[in-house]
């Protein structure tokens, strides 16, 4: 059955709040009929599918520091909620010291897309499939939630509930994701799997993150986090420790893997089967794994000849 | 200098470019209403009633139209079984069943289109389901229940090849291969959506402003549906953004036309508007055809072919489109480019209620080519030959008969293309870029041919009219032609072609086009044949015109029907046939990467080897074999449209996926080969469809060299190629 009624958006009102106070306000009185919005890259297309028909739509993106990106050498990074993708790949501190962040973002959408979508938004979406919340997951993210009680802060990895559902409440609004400075030597990898290579989204997403750690047996700590294999994004806890408790090692990488492909619950969809999901969640993290490992030592190596 | 032969700009480039062109979703009148299609949203039911009473009463909607509101509620291009709107009130029989989800049931014209759609919305239908059929080998059985209950099977087309015994020669053949191969279906896909406006034009006619392929068949059927006289009927086509065959069907057209010439009946005439959303385009119109082909092939140990049996069957969905045409197209190609001496072939189009299918550029030759060149493939390797030298043993020559009993028409190129493909790879390395041990390389070959024009029998000619202005020099020539620039840049080309006849620069050509009202028929923008049959009917009334020139007539003008050789259906019997009177040839070769753990294909460089006879525009034609080539490495690798108990699973962009910028294969080199064609223009052959033809089994053939599995079914898209490497 055809569903959507509208070649274009149906009609809504624009709103568009002075102050954090006045957008919580808005946002608590019309708690059924409104919605903030950043880019709108999610919100548009649901509202032209008629999944969503909100009233208003309440564009925060004018907020005090909604457009900032901060670097604080001290402490870490903090990205406004209204922040486009574009602009994180391109601030050089996130080069420096988020590249894993970077390359997520540069693998969703197109250049178009990501001069609209934001890196808090696609958070807020919570979609199992989104691709920059891996990295955020990495970099132990929190998000700093502003309410008429004030600012709340949130570990991301306590933030997603389910496909599209979060902890946040009515009334308030992610103003924005701050990363602790990564650990030292940290290197990242980012592999998507999509249908198409450009603007499809992830079959499968694969962010895998490792630093050396003296207090891990292996002398090593990795992240393994999983994109649409599971409601939420997947932390591959088991995967982890793996890595962290034995020498790594193409053998154990490999035991990785497998231990990341046995903790997903993939679904069927038209874009692919559950089963087909979860050997690329096994092959693509062997791989992304032996990536960060071989970046890990090429890094070891660079840093003993520039001695 | 002769301007045949120059990439001069397209005319159209400019408007294009800045935005200024109209294509029809971009045309408003003033006082225009809205129109919304309630479409039936199932695969199979009779429609019991249809209450449009509180449509009706919502403020804004200004008239609801159904079955009853059609004079002749019928159409189709091939056999009137459709019906324009499905329900009770017709006088023919049936017309209130629905056969598939794109069946159209009501007609909803509004002050605005949220009107219109929330108006569609309180329309309230009683459908009585039916069981339905979503796999043709059963719809095929004599107890099953029939779609069309006037007729006796759902097999409404069945074409049959007898040549030699092929008993015999399988007998006698050292290697026989056999396989059943299926072709998914495959979504036109192109930007624009299907749009447009209807108006009662000043001189009273019905006018459509719609993209179509054939202005004059539009108005055919526009015409017959509302009872008219042709001449009342009055279609115009703007910018058209891409077709590929499927603008050929209707989709608007009657419904546009009815609601405009309805509100002026009742005495309230307003022009009437309508923009399918991506949805409703994807529901709403025809796809290609899935077939099932079933293939035995002999051949000698030094590889010259002996005999080739098939049976084909294709999934027509509810309705005939142009079922019929493309059956016969695959018919004839599936046994490829190749001299066979002894052919049996049995094909049948079968009614279903999955999504309708019809024309989609190659009409037919995909589906034949996939399973020829893949046999001849599978040949070449049980042989141990080269699949090049296997291919140049057998190829049709100058003289060679065809399945069908007769010789091809003069200019057999191909030969020719298959050398020029394989002699521009072998460049290529055989290694996989180092760094990436999951990669294993492929190269496959494939070759193909297709008709240019109207084939078997079907009518066909084309017309221009030239007018020339001026005094002692010509000033202005006017060119009319009703031929459809799809995007292809067909008008670009009609003009460097009377340009060329008229020996006079392109300034002074002045095209009048796709206007039933100022145009003659010129047949469709179809089958490859419009640069063919456009150029040779253009050349006529040029010539025409010059000469009454010359006689000092002032204005000079002609009108010049052009007509090709004529062309036979299949004998009932035997299949003997002359089939056509020109062809295009094509051969390519392609390189690819297999990555083992992901299953996705690399498609690093494609060749493609194409004779188009002579090249009018060489920079369109370049656009063309690009285009042809990415739309098929779509259909080969990663278009997977989804149907399930006649339900379309993929009806977005989003989940039904094209290939993007990022997906296009890393080169594709263009040969544009030119061995002229003995009666086409200054030589030229069709050649918009031919690049399309090989790219599937050549694909095929090179993930086999990288793998060593042949694949029977695609698209290769990487869970398919994946499963088939890991059992």
């Amino acid at each position: 059955m055809i569903r959507n009624t509208h070649p274009t958006l149906p009609e809504f009102e624009y709103i568009r709040p002075q102050s954090v106070g006045e957008a919580c306000d808005f946002l608590t009185r019309h708690a059924a009929d409104a919605r903030p919005f950043l880019g709108g890259t999610d919100v548009f297309v649901r509202m032209r599918d008629g999944v969503l028909n909100p009233k208003y739509l309440v564009d925060v993106k004018a907020l005090p520091g909604m457009q900032e990106i901060r670097f604080d050498p001290q402490s870490g990074l903090t990205i406004g909620a209204a922040v486009n993708m574009n602009r994180v790949i391109a601030a050089a501190e996130t080069r420096e010291h988020y590249p894993l962040l970077a390359d997520a973002c540069r693998s969703v959408a197109s250049y178009q897309l990501r001069s609209r979508a934001t890196v808090v938004g696609n958070i807020c979406n919570a979609s199992p499939a989104g691709d920059t919340l891996g990295a955020c997951l990495a970099f132990n993210g929190v998000l700093h939630i502003q309410s008429s009680q004030g600012v709340r802060q949130e570990l991301l990895s306590n933030f997603f509930r389910g496909p599209g559902k979060t902890t946040l409440q009515t009334g308030e609004i992610a103003a924005a994701l701050f990363l602790p400075l990564p650990h030292a030597g940290s290197q990242g990898v980012y592999i998507k799997l999509g249908r198409n290579k450009l603007s499809d989204l992830s079959l499968v997403g694969v962010t895998a993150l490792g630093y050396p750690d003296p207090g891990a047996p292996s002398g090593y700590r990795f992240r393994l986090i999983l994109a649409s294999v599971a409601p939420t994004p997947l932390i591959a806890k088991q995967a982890e420790d793996c890595l962290a408790a034995q020498p790594v090692t193409p053998a154990s990488i490999q035991e990785a893997a497998r231990l990341a492909s046995e903790a997903c619950a993939p679904i069927d969809d038209v874009r692919g089967s559950a089963r087909y999901r979860k050997q690329m969640v096994k092959n693509l993290s062997a791989r992304a794994l032996t990536s960060v490992w071989e970046k890990l030592n090429r890094r070891g190596q660079n840093d003993i000849s520039s001695d | 200098m002769s301007i045949i032969g120059q990439s001069v700009p397209r005319l159209d480039a400019l408007g294009k470019v800045t935005g200024q062109a109209q294509y029809p979703g971009d045309i408003s009148l003033p006082n225009q209403a809205y129109l919304k299609i309630l479409f039936a949203g199932r695969p199979h039911a009779v429609i019991r009633s249809i209450d449009t009473s509180q449509a009706e009463a919502l403020p804004g909607v200004i008239a609801v139209f159904t079955a009853k509101d059609m004079p002749v509620n019928e159409y189709g291009l091939i056999m009137p079984d459709q019906p324009v709107l499905c329900g009770p009130g017709s006088a023919k029989p049936y017309t209130d069943h629905v056969r598939f989800e794109g069946d159209q049931v009501a007609l909803v014209v509004a002050e605005s289109e949220e009107i219109a759609t929330r108006g569609r919305d309180l329309i309230r239908v009683v459908y009585e389901d039916l069981p339905i059929l979503s796999d043709p080998v059963q719809a095929m059985q004599p107890e099953s229940p029939r779609l069309h209950p006037e007729r006796d099977s759902n097999v409404f087309c069945h074409y049959r090849i007898r040549k030699g015994d092929v008993e015999a020669a399988f007998a006698a053949a050292d290697v026989i291969i056999e396989g059943e191969y299926r072709t998914p279906y495959q979504e036109h896909a192109f930007l624009q959506p299907e749009a447009g406006v209807s108006y009662m034009d000043e001189q009273g006619r019905v006018t459509v402003i719609v993209a179509g392929q054939w202005t004059h068949e539009d108005q055919e059927q526009i015409a017959h549906a509302l009872g008219l006289p042709l001449e009342q009927v009055r279609v115009i086509y703007p910018a058209i953004g891409g077709a590929f065959g499927g603008r050929e069907d209707m989709s608007v057209q009657i419904v546009l036309a009815l609601a405009a010439w309805r509100l002026a009946q009742r005495g309230t005439p307003r022009p009437v508007k309508i923009v399918w959303s991506r949805e409703e385009s994807i529901v709403g119109h025809h796809k290609r055809h899935p077939y099932l082909i079933r293939a035995k092939w002999g051949a000698r140990r030094d590889g010259k072919l002996l005999a080739a049996q098939m049976e084909l069957i294709a999934d027509a969905g509810g309705y005939a489109y142009t079922s019929t045409k493309v059956l016969g197209n695959a018919t004839l190609m599936c046994t490829g480019p190749y001299e066979i001496p002894n052919v049996m072939v049995d094909s049948y189009a079968v009614y279903t209620n999955n999504v309708v299918t019809g024309a989609f550029r190659g009409f037919g030759g995909p589906q034949a080519a996939f399973a020829a060149e893949t046999q001849i493939n599978r040949l070449a390797q049980a042989l141990g030959l080269d699949p090049v030298e296997i291919r140049l043993k057998n190829a049709l020559q100058e003289g060679s008969l065809l399945s069908v009993g007769t010789p091809l028409p003069k200019g057999v190129s191909i030969t020719q293309v298959i050398e020029q493909a394989r002699a521009a790879s072998l460049k290529w390395a055989a290694e996989p870029p180092p760094g990436a041990p999951s990669l294993r390389r492929g190269v496959g070959y494939a070759a193909a041919f297709k008709n240019v024009g109207f084939s078997f029998g079907a009518p066909e000619q084309c017309t221009a009219a030239v007018t020339l202005y001026g005094g002692r020099e010509i000033e202005r020539a006017v060119v009319a032609h009703a031929g459809a620039d799809c995007g292809q840049g067909a008008h670009t080309v009609m003009a460097q072609m009377a340009a060329e006849a008229l020996h006079l620069p392109l300034e002074r050509i002045e095209m009048v086009v796709s206007d039933t009202a100022q145009t003659s028929n010129s047949g469709s923008a179809s089958a490859s044949r419009l640069t063919f049959m456009a150029g040779n009917s253009i050349k006529g009334a040029c010539e025409q015109a010059l000469q009454k020139w010359q006689a000092e007539e002032r204005p000079a003008a002609a009108t010049y029907q052009y007509r090709p050789p004529k062309t036979t259906p299949y004998d009932p019997q035997t299949g003997r046939a002359e089939p056509n009177f020109a062809y295009g040839y094509v051969a390519q070769a392609v390189l690819l990467d297999v990555d083992v753990e992901t299953g996705r294909i690399f498609l690093r460089q494609v060749i493609c080897a194409d004779d188009v006879g002579r090249a009018v525009n060489p920079q369109q034609v370049q656009g063309q074999i690009e285009g042809a080539v990415v739309q098929a490495s779509g259909y080969a690798i990663l278009e997977n449209f989804i149907t399930q108990d006649g339900r379309i699973r993929t009806d977005k962009l989003s989940t039904y996926l094209i290939p993007t910028i990022l997906d296009t294969p890393e080169q594709v080199e263009s040969l544009i080969l030119e061995y002229a064609d003995p009666i086409g223009p200054w030589g030229a052959r069709g050649m918009g469809e031919m690049p399309f033809l090989p790219l599937t089994p050549a694909i095929i053939a090179a993930v086999h060299e990288a793998t060593g599995v042949w694949f029977h079914e695609f698209p290769l898209t990487p869970e398919r190629v994946l499963r088939a490497l890991k059992p």
